[in-house]
């Protein structure tokens, strides 16, 4: 089996708003991806209502779907933050575990950057907006967040697939 | 199934004129013209020739010919010639006029042929001869045989081109209904069918007019028996060509030609892969042709996999050659088809799959022939292979084809799950989807496929610009062609297409389009713009950039904005321009680091080169939905400030970071308050444009003052330019008469430049991101901020100044029950203003039982709340006295009551219209009501009043305490007995009741009140029952009017008769009265309050009960010497047994009497409720105090049970002793007082004894 290889990831709030977006694939656009992240939301909306209807408490959503030459994947957060990665198309199979595994770390690196007190230095103390320091969390001043990312990225693509 | 007969053009010529029809148009009415017709229908109707049929039903594809239709000739030479054994069909690649001649592999006029040229069973229509009725017998039967030879000729003549192809063939004769009733008519037939040479099954029917419905059956029936013929027709077909392949498999390893026609060798022929390919394709046909799916994909397969060797080499297929692009298209059509039968089997990973690998393999040899990535031909063909395979799933989604779910639900049981994992295990297919899938074999909705189609149409044209740049005239018959490729309208087709795919597959939601769908809109909108239309791509990217806007994708929407400015650019439209520029300078887009002007730039050239379409208005650009051109944040120091007062406010203005607005000619900045807050316009003072523009700037605006009169905005100057991430703070503050809340509305920049007018209004944002403070502009050089933690920093509340009304509470506890307690309060007002003054009282409900507790206050009275007391209007400085009477009764505890006073400003405090003033309350009504509070807590009240809360907690604590304890005497009156009449009657008063016990009741009353009361009367008032009465009692003796302090005591003793209730003995009797004790409250002042009562009841009476008693009478005195009686009565009172009793005087010498009378005897039985009395005369011989002598009574009933019993201790006594009562020291205490037994005498004396005086 070749080794996955992670083209992009995106987080994206409950509300929909982009609070990540890193893409990994050398000299492609990275306003693809940009894209891929919001059209994968619709998908995802879809999945959650099945979810919702049969009563899952499931976050892997699985493969939302393919295009072009990425797979996209898709993962909730218990509180409704979606992870959403593209990984580059090969003809064989993607395991669900592999998978799983590069959603757990990306969401262990987001419960990471979002625990940061930091983020809420300047709030008004009665002023309390969760949606906001989720916002900020993707902010580029917070350099931690964005290299553990990477760092998955990278260890995606050296480890390949555990056996 | 070709059908013939059924011409409905012609009439039959032959049809005999029936008399009944000869009058009317016979092509209406003829029965059979009918018939022909719905025939025609039923057959032609049932199946239609579509791409997508995964059905196996036994139909036929019918096609009409005439009766005499010729086959396509199987040889080119006639079956006559001698070399017509070894010669070929007209398409084989042997034959030299083929077109596939001599190396071709097969062509598509091979398929034409089989589906419509060439049919598996033939059927024919035919009318049967009907003679005419009323003919004569032998004529009709000669003309019957004439015409049935004809026909049987007829029929003959077909039979003999089918047989030649063994096609089956089916005559069906029409006949009138009459017709099929004839006798002779099976004898016709057997002659008809002998004559012409068909065969005895299946291939003659008899159909004469019938309904709809039975053409239907008679239709089905047709084709079920001819089904077996054209399976068999098909296989046959198969049979023969397996040989042929068969043969040429065997001598593959000879290059040799199979034709000696070919050693001529013009051109190579045709290899023996290429006779493979052809062989293995006409069987999978075939076996399509049966609905044999599985036997079709086995042959398409082999033959695809024959091709790919082909292929492989170009030594057997050279590139580029007609034969070459033959084989390709006839490689692509066969993946199709394996990739249909795939599908129709719901094999969608495999179908993929093999669609991958076939875009894959060929990508592959695409690149070896030159025609790689790099060329349009090669996206031409992907771009084509996408394209078929979206069609296939469309036309498939139309009907049968389920797309997969790579989400499946999870399974809600486990028996499901089991139910899934065994199938997965016998299907072994699916057994990788346990662990995973894979992604690339994930069968998605078409719209996915349309789109892959588009996206290559879009590399092929971009392949060929680059080429029509490059080359210039290239003219290659291939380049030549491209040129006549209208991509754009490809790429829109496919795009459409696929945008409708994913609508129809999204979820069902009016508001969201769908994200997907969006993307595609917005490559739509792209190749609408590259296309040169416009005005189409504008429209698409304002429906587009709604849901990007919202939900503030920023990375999406900034190429968005560029192309659509670069639209309105070639449409000319300069107010969208300017509005996009405006749009694009909110959020940056395009903006970088190092060049914060380029797009200012921008705008500034579009309004210096061209002229506005309105003139006389200002053109708005509203950025309500995207983000603000400068973040705009206000901020008010203090939450809430009083009437008059001044609200300190600052409106910060930031630019974004990396975009510069300072060459933008903003000319005004206006701001809009809400309310009546006058608005403020700042304009721009011209200054050195060169100076740099500071961080921060700051601007004063000065105080404004809200007043009713509308008035002028105020008008100042200062500076309007941002740099790059730069902020003006405008200071100021804001001071109104009247209450409201004061914030600002919203502010509107002006940019005037030529004849453009511009208007961009802002609304205030609490902050640009909720998780920064808004803050404070402290100092300006160095710009120092604090941050402001408030939540509602955006606006002041404007509020009156509460009143100065001083609530004075003065009461003296504690409360006693039963008085009315004063509770005075007083209120002053303290303020500038006159005030009407209203009180509310409410006492709150306590816990206590049977706590009754009320107030009352001027002429109100509640036992709750009393409201709207008014203390009318008073003056700077007078104040009010209001007395309010709390009454406690029932048992002490704390009473807790709420006092409420509301001022309110006679006059407003201004002369403002009626609405904000409230109509004066009028003093000299107390309910008038209360102007209610204003609905919205936000909103700052329009009536200027202040109300005061009080609450005070009385605990209230009873007066006096009460103490009793009682007494009972037995009665010396003499019983009369159950043989006395008497007895039985009941006596009107207790105290003429025999049985009465005489009661006595002690009464304490102690004094509680620690202050002390006034008591001015204690009276015991009687209410004697028939059980109780009261005889006397010291209280109506004495006067115990005055000054009583705590802790003083009233002992009362009263006497009551009480009479047991001999059927009820243990229950209470209620005690005949009540003391009521008249009281005042001492005030601190040393008057006296109002008078109060209590009352306390005597205590309920519980007189013991007896038995067996005997009660001894002595005198208290005696003389000496003078004899005096000393009575014993002995007195059953048990209520059921009757009493045997001994007497026994045990007179002792060393007594001080002589006796005289019984010394021992035996009283007669006493029966229950009997008493008898001995008596004695006694002498005294001593003086002083002698002792009675000793009297002992025996009750010998219980002596006699206790020696039945044989108990030998008490046998040998004479009875139980009775107890001796001395009346004079007679006196019980109540049952079940505690330290004294039950019945116990009081007195302690156990000998009676008797004061004798000389």
């Amino acid at each position: 089996m070749p080794p996955l290889r992670l083209n992009a990831v995106a987080f994206v709030s409950p509300q929909n708003h982009p609070i990540l977006i890193r893409s990994f694939a050398q000299g492609q656009d990275e306003l693809k991806y940009h894209y891929i992240a919001h059209t994968s939301l619709d998908v995802i909306d879809e999945r959650i209502s099945a979810a919702v209807a049969s009563k899952s408490t499931e976050c892997y959503m699985n493969l939302l779907y393919t295009m072009e030459d990425v797979a996209v994947y898709g993962y909730i957060t218990p509180l409704k933050v979606k992870i959403i990665i593209a990984l580059a198309l090969t003809d064989s199979v993607v395991r669900d575990a592999d998978v799983l595994t590069i959603f757990r770390a990306l969401h262990t690196a987001y419960r990471h950057a979002v625990a940061n007190p930091f983020l809420r230095l300047n709030a008004p103390i009665d002023g309390y907006n969760d949606h906001a320091t989720v916002l900020q969390a993707g902010n580029g001043k917070w350099q931690t967040f964005r290299k553990r990312v990477d760092d998955i990225g990278k260890a995606v693509g050296v480890v390949g697939v555990t056996a | 199934m070709f059908v013939a007969g059924l011409d409905t053009q012609a009439h039959p010529p032959q049809t005999p004129a029936s008399p009944n029809t000869s009058t009317t148009p016979q092509s209406r009415q003829d029965p059979f013209y009918v018939l022909a017709t719905r025939l025609r229908d039923a057959l032609v109707s049932q199946r239609k020739v579509a791409i997508w049929q995964p059905e196996k039903t036994k139909t036929f594809q019918v096609v009409l010919v005439d009766k005499d239709v010729p086959f396509p000739p199987r040889k080119l030479l006639r079956p006559e010639d001698p070399q017509y054994s070894s010669s070929h069909s007209p398409l084989s690649p042997l034959t030299p006029s083929s077109p596939l001649y001599p190396d071709g592999l097969i062509a598509p006029i091979w398929i034409r042929k089989h589906t419509t040229l060439v049919p598996s069973v033939f059927v024919v229509f035919m009318r049967i001869y009907e003679s005419p009725t009323g003919k004569d017998e032998r004529e009709r039967e000669a003309e019957e045989r004439k015409r049935d030879s004809e026909l049987a000729a007829e029929i003959a003549q077909r039979k003999k081109s089918t047989n030649e192809r063994s096609i089956k063939l089916t005559v069906v004769l029409m006949a009138s209904r009459r017709m099929l009733d004839d006798p002779s008519l099976d004898a016709r037939l057997t002659y008809i069918r002998r004559q012409s040479g068909l065969d005895p099954r299946a291939a003659l029917f008899v159909l004469s007019p019938v309904s709809q419905a039975e053409i239907g059956d008679f239709v089905r029936s047709l084709q079920e028996a001819l089904y077996e013929p054209a399976l068999e027709y098909y296989t046959n077909h198969s049979k023969r060509v397996r040989r042929k392949r068969n043969r040429h498999s065997q001598v593959s390893s000879y290059q040799l030609p199979m034709s000696p026609m070919a050693s001529a060798g013009i051109a190579r022929p045709l290899r023996p892969e290429g006779w493979t390919v052809r062989y293995e394709f006409k069987m999978a046909c075939f076996a399509e042709f049966r609905g044999e799916d599985q036997v079709a994909l086995k042959h398409y397969q082999d033959a695809y996999s024959t091709l790919l060797i082909m292929f492989g080499s170009t030594a057997i297929l050279p590139p580029r050659t007609k034969r070459w692009a033959e084989a390709k298209v006839l490689a692509d059509c066969i993946n199709v088809k394996v990739v249909k039968l795939y599908l129709y089997n719901n094999e969608h990973s495999l179908a993929l799959s093999n669609q991958n690998s076939h875009m894959r393999k060929f990508a592959d040899f695409s690149r070896g022939w030159g025609i790689g990535e790099e060329t349009f031909e090669f996206w031409s063909w992907l771009a084509r292979q996408h394209r078929v395979l979206a069609e296939l799933l469309e036309q498939g989604t139309r009907s049968t084809l389920k797309i997969p779910s790579a989400y499946p639900a999870p399974p809600p049981s486990a028996a499901l799950m089991a139910a899934q994992a065994l199938e997965a295990s016998q299907l072994g297919l699916d057994a990788m989807r346990v662990l995973g899938l894979n992604p690339n074999q994930a069968l998605q909705h078409p719209g996915f496929y349309y789109y892959m189609a588009a996206r290559c149409t879009e590399r092929r044209r971009e392949r060929f610009l680059a080429l029509l740049e490059a080359g210039g005239d290239n003219n290659s018959p291939g380049f030549v062609n491209e040129r006549k490729v209208d991509h754009l309208t490809v790429v829109l087709e496919l795009y459409t297409r696929s945008y409708e795919l994913f609508k129809k597959w999204s979820p069902q939601n009016v508001q969201n389009p769908g994200r997907l769908t969006l993307w595609i809109a917005y490559r739509i909108a792209q190749t609408y713009y590259d296309s040169g239309k416009f005005d189409m791509a504008v429209r698409f990217f304002e429906r587009i950039a709604k849901t990007y806007r919202r939900e503030s994708w920023e990375p999406l929407l900034h190429p968005l904005l560029t192309q659509w400015y670069k639209c309105a650019q070639q449409l000319g439209d300069v107010d969208l321009s300017v509005r996009l520029l405006v749009e694009m300078l909110s959020y940056g887009t395009n903006a970088v680091a190092d060049d914060p002007d380029a797009l200012q730039d921008d705008l500034l050239a579009v309004l210096q080169s061209t002229v506005s379409s309105v003139t006389d208005e200002p053109l708005v650009v509203d950025l309500s939905e995207s983000k603000p051109i400068v973040d705009a944040a206000v901020v008010f120091w203090d939450p809430a400030v009083d009437v008059g007062d001044l609200a300190a406010f600052q409106i910060q203005l930031s630019s974004h970071p990396h975009v510069s607005l300072s060459s933008l000619p903003f000319t005004s900045l206006a701001i809009h308050f809400n309310e009546d807050v006058p608005a403020v316009i700042v304009r721009h003072a011209q200054d050195d444009s060169q100076v740099e523009v500071p961080s921060v700037q700051r601007i004063d605006l000065g105080d404004l003052v809200v007043s009713p009169a509308p008035s002028e905005a105020k008008e100042i100057e200062g500076t309007l330019r941002w740099g790059a991430g730069t902020t003006i703070v405008l200071v100021g503050s804001v001071s109104s008469q009247l209450p409201m809340h004061v914030s600002v509305a919203k502010l509107v920049l002006t940019i005037k430049e030529r004849s453009w007018w511009i208007e961009v209004p802002i609304v205030p944002t609490p902050s640009s991101s909720p998780l920064i403070a808004p803050r404070w502009l402290a100092s300006v050089d160095p710009p120092r901020f604090i941050p402001i933690r408030r939540e509602d920093h955006s606006g002041v509340h404007v509020r009156y100044r509460s009143h100065r009304v001083q609530v004075a509470i003065v009461h003296y506890g504690p409360a006693y029950l039963g008085e009315e307690f004063p509770i005075e309060i007083n209120v002053t007002n303290g303020d500038d203003k006159e005030l009407d003054v209203a009180v509310d009282v409410l006492l709150q409900p306590t816990e206590i039982d049977e706590a009754v507790n009320y107030i009352a206050m001027d002429d109100q009275r509640s036992t709750s709340l009393i409201k709207g007391i008014a203390c009318g209007a008073l003056s700077p400085g007078v104040s009010v006295l209001k007395k309010l009477y709390l009454t406690n009764a029932g048992a002490p505890g704390d009473r807790v009551v709420d006092i409420s006073v509301q001022s309110q400003s006679r006059t407003p405090a201004s002369a403002s219209p009626a609405p904000t003033s409230p109509a004066p309350v009028s003093p000299t009504s107390p309910t008038s009501p209360v102007p209610a509070e204003p609905t919205s807590p936000s909103a700052p009240p329009t009536v200027d009043r202040t109300e005061t809360l009080r609450t005070i907690s009385v605990s209230a604590i009873a007066p006096l305490t009460i103490a009793h304890s009682a007494v009972y005497k037995r009665s010396t009156r003499a019983l009369l007995g159950l043989s006395d009449l008497r007895t039985y009657e009941r006596a009107k008063r207790p105290r003429d009741e025999a049985d009465a016990v005489e009661a006595e009741v002690t009464s304490t009353l102690t004094v509680a009140a620690p202050a002390g009361i006034v008591i001015e009367s204690v009276v015991l008032q009687r209410k004697d029952g028939e059980r109780a009465e009261v005889v006397d009692c010291s209280v109506d003796k004495d006067d115990f009017a005055g000054e009583w302090l705590a802790g003083d005591e009233l002992c009362d003793r009263c006497r009551i008769f009480v009479v047991p209730d001999e059927e009820e003995p243990d229950e209470p009797i209620v005690g005949p009265g009540e003391y009521e004790v008249t009281w005042r409250r001492v005030l601190p002042d040393g008057s006296h309050g109002a008078p109060a009562t209590s009352r306390f009841p005597l205590p309920p009476l519980h007189p013991p009960s007896d038995g067996l008693i005997a009660l001894l009478d002595a005198p208290t005195t005696a003389r000496l010497h003078a004899p005096v009686p000393l009575r014993l009565t002995v007195r059953n009172r048990h209520p059921t047994r009757s009493a045997n009793v001994t007497v026994q005087l045990e007179a002792d010498v060393a007594d001080a009497f002589v006796v005289a009378g019984l010394r021992h005897g035996r009283i007669p039985i006493l029966l229950p409720g009997a008493e008898e009395s001995v008596t004695w005369n006694l002498i005294p011989i001593e003086c002083g105090l002698a002792k009675v002598p000793r009297v002992k009574v025996l009750d010998r009933r219980s002596a006699v049970v206790v020696a039945g019993q044989g108990q030998p201790e008490t046998a040998s006594t004479e009875g139980d002793e009775i107890k001796i009562v001395d009346v004079r020291w007679d006196g019980r205490a109540e049952p079940g007082v505690t330290g004294i037994a039950d019945g116990e005498q009081v007195g302690k004396r156990q000998d009676a004894y008797v004061l004798v005086l000389p």
